[in-house]
């Protein structure tokens, strides 16, 4: 069943201090979703990814004491949570760096294609977004967000003046806030 | 400092998709509290990652729901013997079929080529049998993972059930009857609440589908304050007469009130439809 009732951020902080089954639920039914696209963005392997996603609510509901809206808004706190978790599972498998390589290999190849849109679309798995980033900017955005890269090692990896990499991630997100506002 | 070139430096999106360094990210979060604009900025490419996080979601397996909360409930408990990760599969090994040395008599080239022939329909055969079985493959898993999701659902129902039951003879519980506070307009609401454990059910009654761009929402009076309840989605006021369990403790109040706001509610009530003293 859709939830019946739904809740502004500042209720939800409010609901998930109660620590009920039934606030729980509630997180669940609406953020899960969300949240295991974000780690399986980062982590592939559907095990691990549920694993993560476990790690993911726990810390959500353990931190929530800590949490205050001063630090921003609570979907961003958690997405960066899962972000964080699935990344963090990532390097402790030690795949990262093979990730890394192949991703930069990969990124590289794309941004040699240029034009092979549907490549990239793979790289990111941006569907609908895609009108939106040219191939360039979905691989930034993707290595930076999904991969952990910091903007040094995106530099490296594409051999591109650090310069270039931030004008393209701004360049990147200022078409996708433009291609969100309007849709 | 140069707030607009700041801006357009491109550090507060490398801020934001987490590609600063600590020492980076502790100075753009000091940036952020002296100048507002910073802030203001950050929020909007938050808000274009937060919409591109949905459009990318992904549901879980249903029975994820359960295990999460279960490992919630287990963490207070002492220390538990960390769960078994499931054994490796062991990767099948390629069977090697070492091919006989090729006969020293030549044969005639129809036999080479029905070999061939042969090899090649057998290939194909082959080809063809392990697409169809990766086929079945994914079916079974859909099916496994669609029953996965009615059992889970099956046990929602029926620990909802089990509890509209239990609740029906707590006699903790109260009823309380929201009644229309607009004059000609048949609006009724209740709610079931207990003191002693917090918890709430809402049935609507009859209440008209609030128009477009609106809806309902729910409140209990604490101490001559409204607090918001949370917004009652239109699939309850569709359905009336089901029961819904309340998300949100209730540990007092003097009245539940329903109102009418735009969509998505709104911090304080502005056309109160309903209400029902306790």
């Amino acid at each position: 069943m859709a939830p019946a009732l739904t809740y502004s951020e500042e209720e939800l902080v409010v609901l998930l201090k109660q620590q009920s089954q039934d606030a729980f639920n509630y997180l669940y039914k609406n953020y899960a979703g969300v949240l295991y696209g974000v780690i399986r963005k980062v982590v592939t392997d559907e095990q691990t990814a549920q694993d993560v996603l476990q790690d993911v609510f726990v810390k959500v509901w353990n931190n929530i004491g800590q949490y205050s809206t001063e630090k921003g808004r609570i979907y961003t706190w958690m997405i960066n949570i899962a972000r964080n978790a699935a990344i963090d599972k990532l390097r402790s498998k030690g795949e990262i760096m093979k990730s890394k390589i192949q991703t930069g290999e990969d990124a590289v190849y794309n941004v040699q294609k240029g034009m092979k849109t549907e490549q990239a679309t793979d790289t990111i798995g941006l569907k609908e977004a895609v009108a939106a980033l040219k191939p360039e900017h979905q691989t930034i955005v993707s290595l930076a967000y999904f991969k952990g890269f910091t903007m040094d090692e995106i530099a490296r990896t594409l051999e591109i003046p650090l310069g270039t990499v931030k004008t393209r991630m701004r360049a990147a997100m200022q078409s996708l806030r433009e291609y969100y506002n309007s849709n | 400092m140069n707030i607009k070139e700041y801006i357009e430096s491109g550090i507060l999106e490398a801020y934001v998709l987490g590609a600063l360094t600590e020492g980076e990210r502790a100075a753009v979060e000091a940036d952020m509290v002296m100048y507002p604009e910073l802030a203001k900025e950050i929020a909007a490419i938050e808000a274009a990652m937060q919409s591109f996080a949905e459009a990318n979601a992904e549901e879980p397996p249903a029975h994820m729901q359960q295990q999460i909360w279960n490992a919630i409930q287990q963490q207070s408990a002492p220390q538990e013997v960390p769960e078994p990760q499931p054994a490796q599969e062991a990767k099948p090994q390629p069977k090697v079929v070492e091919f006989a040395p090729p006969a020293a008599t030549a044969r005639p080239s129809w036999q080479r080529a029905a070999v061939w022939a042969a090899v090649g329909v057998s290939v194909l055969t082959n080809f063809m049998l392990l697409s169809q079985r990766n086929k079945t493959k994914e079916e079974i898993a859909q099916m496994t993972s669609q029953m996965d999701s009615l059992k889970v659902s099956q046990q929602q129902v029926l620990a909802e059930y089990k509890k509209g039951r239990d609740m029906l003879v707590d006699t903790s519980m109260k009823t309380v009857v929201m009644r229309s506070m607009q004059p000609g307009k048949e609006m009724t609401g209740m709610m079931f609440w207990s003191k002693v454990t917090g918890e709430s059910y809402l049935t609507i009654h009859a209440m008209p589908m609030p128009e477009k761009g609106k809806q309902y929402q729910l409140w209990v009076i604490q101490d001559g304050k409204p607090v918001s309840m949370g917004v009652i989605d239109n699939n309850l006021v569709a359905n009336a007469g089901m029961m819904y369990k309340i998300p949100m403790q209730v540990k007092g109040g003097q009245a539940f009130a329903i109102s009418l706001e735009k969509e998505g509610g709104n911090p304080t009530p502005t056309e109160v439809m309903a209400v029902g003293a306790i």
